[in-house]
């Protein structure tokens, strides 16, 4: 009922905006309300319009870069939102508070965790007591691989109580550690205290994709996906098995899922350039592992794909440089990991 | 069109519905017996684990089946680990062991008598069995952590260990061998040798890992890259270690299983590598002694997605008989096993996730392995010994797989319907194929780490027809290794296979060419071009027999 009386009263409003910029079509606080109304009615795209159209007339108003910021973020799409609320921020450093746990996620879904650790480290002393920035920057911590800091962080939550996202950060230490028992232990705890925190499912996809259950891994990720169709991680590792199934259409259909949280992502990037080899495109293959490798000069799989790429289009002496580029990069690798690990 | 199909899978009967399979019925399939317990021998895969984790102990047992008395039926050799730290076969529980096979389902221990105990040699992997010296007996060479040895067969039943006067115990200090393949890489008629070769290691030198109070089998990564060897057979009972004059020196690798196989048609045997967590070498045979890695150009040196992999057993045979033969390598659990599909003998496309490999292999850690075509159907059916490096995940022991080739396109796991003692689980490595009883079914041997070897007979009973061909050389090796064997059947159907006792990982099989033939009982002809350029065409061959050729002498 009070849902419905909500939802009458965007709808008002929205129509409401809508007259008035008909007749005042330059109103860019008319435009940003229109959005924020359009938002709050869970009509992302249709407000994203409306913010950019404003931001025309007011390309540096900060109002309007956070709430269009918003409007991406509630989409699934970090890399537009981060861009938006960097760019507030820069304008108006008064938001600059309001922004850092939104900007940090987005560096989380990313994937770059040293912004987001540059960002969060400094607040660490004043929200000791915050949930979601410890949330937040266990994450960061975890996926930039500093794992002492981050089980302190996990410590921390836990102290609290019990927590999902404790749990799925254990059980992401644990991943990285191959204790695959522990870790599922962890995440099937997050995941029953709370079955839809996000990137939980994923986690659990990873896992058994680690541990070969490759069945139970599209379980996991489509479940991931049912909650947040552009989740990153599920998109990836979709298409990785739909790859190996050699299903390239649906290969491509994830992988482009993917790209669309990370745009560029050099990994999504290589995946699809051998989609493209195995396809018989290798002149496809050729131009997107060349501007991989322009970006990434250190991508030794790329070099190393590269290298048969050019070999099939009877390039010999560039095929022979990739492949020495390639192996000399993978010894250095190897000389870096040759750490104590288990296979 | 079954008629039942097109009634779209149903039948009224009265006046209910009778639902019948719009599949194909099933077909007969044999299954696997052990009969290892029928014999009396001691031997067991002894890797001397005692809880301290030394980095070789997860590759023991090499299996080589080989007629050593020329008898007629295939004889079995097992290779064994040592006391660690120590690295010596102490007593009788590491030593080696050669079965003879009494031809009555029972083998017989011999291996004191022949000689081949090995009671000098310290921790051994693979073995490989050829005839080198063309004396009509099949040799053997023995992979080891410390000296590899190579035993010549007397013909009276007893070896020696000829080594040192051979000039094939020459490598580095502390290199760890891990398999052989007999070959004749320049077609002079003698079989010369290659080895895969791990990494420098001794007892000393190994490393210890351990995480939370545990110790495990420490990554490969932690010890180095060497190079593979090879070994150009002079005559006489002699060879010349040409490592480095062949190119083989110049790549760097983890080496487990080889195959051998012509894959460019040129005539000339070239060389597959699997490696453990280091690309897979292809060594291109260049006709003049030496030879060119190209795993980057076949495209068979990574996966699909560019991961070097922990590559064991490897076998190169042409599983979609359509001329040229292809490859096929396991690796470890949550990896994909590689299957290669040789494309006109230009290079090789990823075949794993087609055939449905990439699906059925992923939860299993396979070491030995091969094609083998089990049901006699006519195409050749994928194998593999499987059992994790470690002991401590949920599913630490393993039962091998057999994945049945569907009309040369895809597999499907059959191994739950090929019996209990198929299915047993254990930590697998060494195999071999062999047609153990001369019924022309191939039957598997199989090591497993602490436990007696099964000698599994196949049933032979799904009334499919087959030959077994014994190539005898004359211009070329005795044994004929690397003939190229071509059958069309009677109805037209074609088939290819060559003569390689390489398979696997650490193992040596029945060298005898095995063709599956289905339904069919007549064979239009039998094609063998032999390593020496003469090709020999027989017409109108008998199936159900074991049929040796002679190699023309001109």
């Amino acid at each position: 009922m009070l849902l419905a009386h909500v939802l009458c009263a965007q709808e008002d409003a929205i129509r409401g905006y809508r007259q008035y910029l008909e007749a005042h079509p330059d109103s860019v606080e008319a435009r940003s309300n229109l959005g924020a109304a359009l938002a709050r009615a869970g009509q992302y795209e249709e407000a994203i319009a409306e913010y950019d159209r404003a931001l025309l007339k007011n390309p540096d108003n900060p109002v309007l870069l956070l709430n269009l910021g918003l409007a991406y973020y509630k989409t699934g799409r970090p890399a537009e939102a981060a861009a938006r609320f960097e760019r507030a921020a820069a304008l108006a450093p008064q938001f600059k508070e309001q922004v850092v746990l939104l900007l940090s996620s987005c560096y989380n879904s990313l994937g770059k965790y040293k912004e987001a650790i540059a960002l969060l480290a400094p607040l660490e002393k004043d929200k000791s007591d915050d949930q979601a920035f410890d949330y937040l920057y266990g994450t960061a911590l975890i996926g930039d691989g500093q794992n002492a800091r981050g089980a302190a962080i996990i410590d921390r939550i836990l102290s609290r109580g019990e927590s999902a996202e404790a749990r799925l950060l254990q059980g992401t230490l644990k991943l990285g550690a191959h204790d695959y028992d522990g870790a599922l232990a962890e995440i099937e705890k997050a995941i029953a205290l709370n079955d839809r925190l996000p990137g939980a499912h994923a986690r659990l996809g990873e896992l058994s994709m680690a541990k070969g259950e490759n069945d139970r891994a599209r379980a996991a990720f489509g479940q991931e996906l049912a909650m947040d169709p552009d989740e990153f991680v599920s998109n990836l590792n979709m298409g990785v098995l739909a790859k190996q199934d050699q299903d390239y259409a649906a290969a491509r259909r994830y992988f482009d899922r993917a790209l669309r949280a990370r745009p560029n992502d050099a990994g999504v990037r290589y995946q699809m350039a051998n989609v493209d080899l195995a396809t018989g495109n290798a002149d496809q293959a050729r131009r997107a592992l060349e501007a991989l490798i322009g970006e990434s000069p250190d991508f030794a799989e790329a070099h190393a794909t590269l290298a048969t790429v050019y070999y099939r289009m009877d390039r010999r002496s560039d095929g022979d440089r990739e492949r020495a580029l390639a192996q000399k990069l993978m010894d250095q690798r190897d000389a870096a990991e040759a750490g104590v690990k288990p296979r | 069109m079954k008629w039942w199909l097109a009634l779209g899978g149903w039948l009224v009967v009265g006046g209910g519905w009778l639902v019948f399979s719009d599949q194909a019925p099933e077909p007969r399939r044999p299954h696997f017996t052990d009969i290892a317990s029928k014999s009396n021998f001691a031997y067991r895969t002894d890797n001397n684990f005692t809880g301290r984790k030394y980095f070789p102990q997860t590759m023991c047992g090499g299996v080589a089946a080989l007629d050593f008395d020329n008898d007629g039926r295939m004889d079995l050799f097992f290779t064994n680990g040592a006391k660690l730290p120590e690295m010596q076969k102490t007593d009788a529980r590491f030593y080696n062991c050669l079965l003879r096979n009494r031809g009555d389902g029972t083998f017989e221990d011999v291996t004191a008598r022949a000689g081949l105990l090995g009671k000098d040699l310290g921790f051994s992997f693979g073995v490989a069995a050829g005839d080198y010296d063309n004396d009509g007996f099949e040799d053997l060479f023995v992979c080891n952590a410390g000296p590899n040895v190579l035993y010549h067969n007397n013909g009276d039943g007893t070896f020696t260990d000829v080594t040192e006067r051979s000039g094939i115990g020459t490598k580095p200090k502390d290199v760890l061998s891990v398999a052989g393949a007999w070959f004749d890489y320049d077609n002079d008629g003698k079989l010369d040798l290659i080895v895969s070769n791990y990494t420098v290691w001794t007892p000393q030198t190994d490393k210890i890992c351990a995480a939370n109070g545990r110790e495990f089998y420490c990554h490969p990564k932690v010890y180095t890259n060497v190079a593979h060897r090879l070994y150009h057979n002079l005559g006489n009972g002699r060879f010349e270690d040409v490592t480095d004059t062949s190119g083989f020196g110049k790549e760097l690798g983890k080496g487990m299983g080889i195959a051998i196989a012509d894959f460019n048609g040129d005539g000339y045997m070239d060389v597959f590598v699997a490696n453990d967590t280091v690309r897979n070498f292809l060594f291109i045979n260049q006709k003049n002694g030496t030879f060119k890695e190209s795993g980057y150009e076949w495209g068979v040196a990574y996966d699909e997605s560019g991961n070097a992999g922990s590559s064991m057993g490897a076998d190169a045979k042409d599983y979609d008989n359509d001329g040229w033969p292809d490859i096929f390598y396991n690796n470890l659990k949550g990896q994909i096993w590689g299957l290669y599909r040789n494309m006109g003998g230009k290079y090789m496309n990823y075949a794993s996730g087609f055939s449905h490999l990439s699906r059925l292999s992923v939860r299993s850690s396979g070491w030995s392995n091969g094609f083998v075509d089990y049901n006699n159907d006519g195409w050749k059916d994928v194998y593999s010994a499987n059992g994790d490096i470690d002991d401590q995940g949920e599913i630490s022991r393993q039962p091998d797989t057999m994945f049945e080739n569907v009309d040369g396109k895809q597999f499907r796991d059959v191994s739950g319907l090929l019996g209990a003692d198929f299915n047993r689980a254990g930590f697998q490595r060494g195999s071999a194929f062999a047609d153990l009883n001369n019924d022309g079914f191939p039957d598997l041997v199989v090591t497993s780490l602490g436990e007696k070897p099964r000698i599994l007979m196949n049933s032979a009973d799904n009334g499919n027809h087959w030959l077994l061909v014994n190539t005898v050389g004359r211009r070329s090796n005795r044994d004929g290794i690397g003939a190229a064997l071509k059958l069309t059947t009677a109805a037209g159907r074609t088939l290819y296979n060559h003569v390689t006792t390489s398979d696997g990982f650490m193992s040596s099989s029945d060298k005898r060419v095995h063709f599956g033939l289905g339904a069919e009982t007549g064979i239009q002809s039998l094609e063998i071009r032999w390593p020496s350029g003469s090709v020999q065409t027989l017409k109108k061959v008998r199936a159900d027999r074991i049929l040796t050729v002679t190699e023309p002498a001109r």
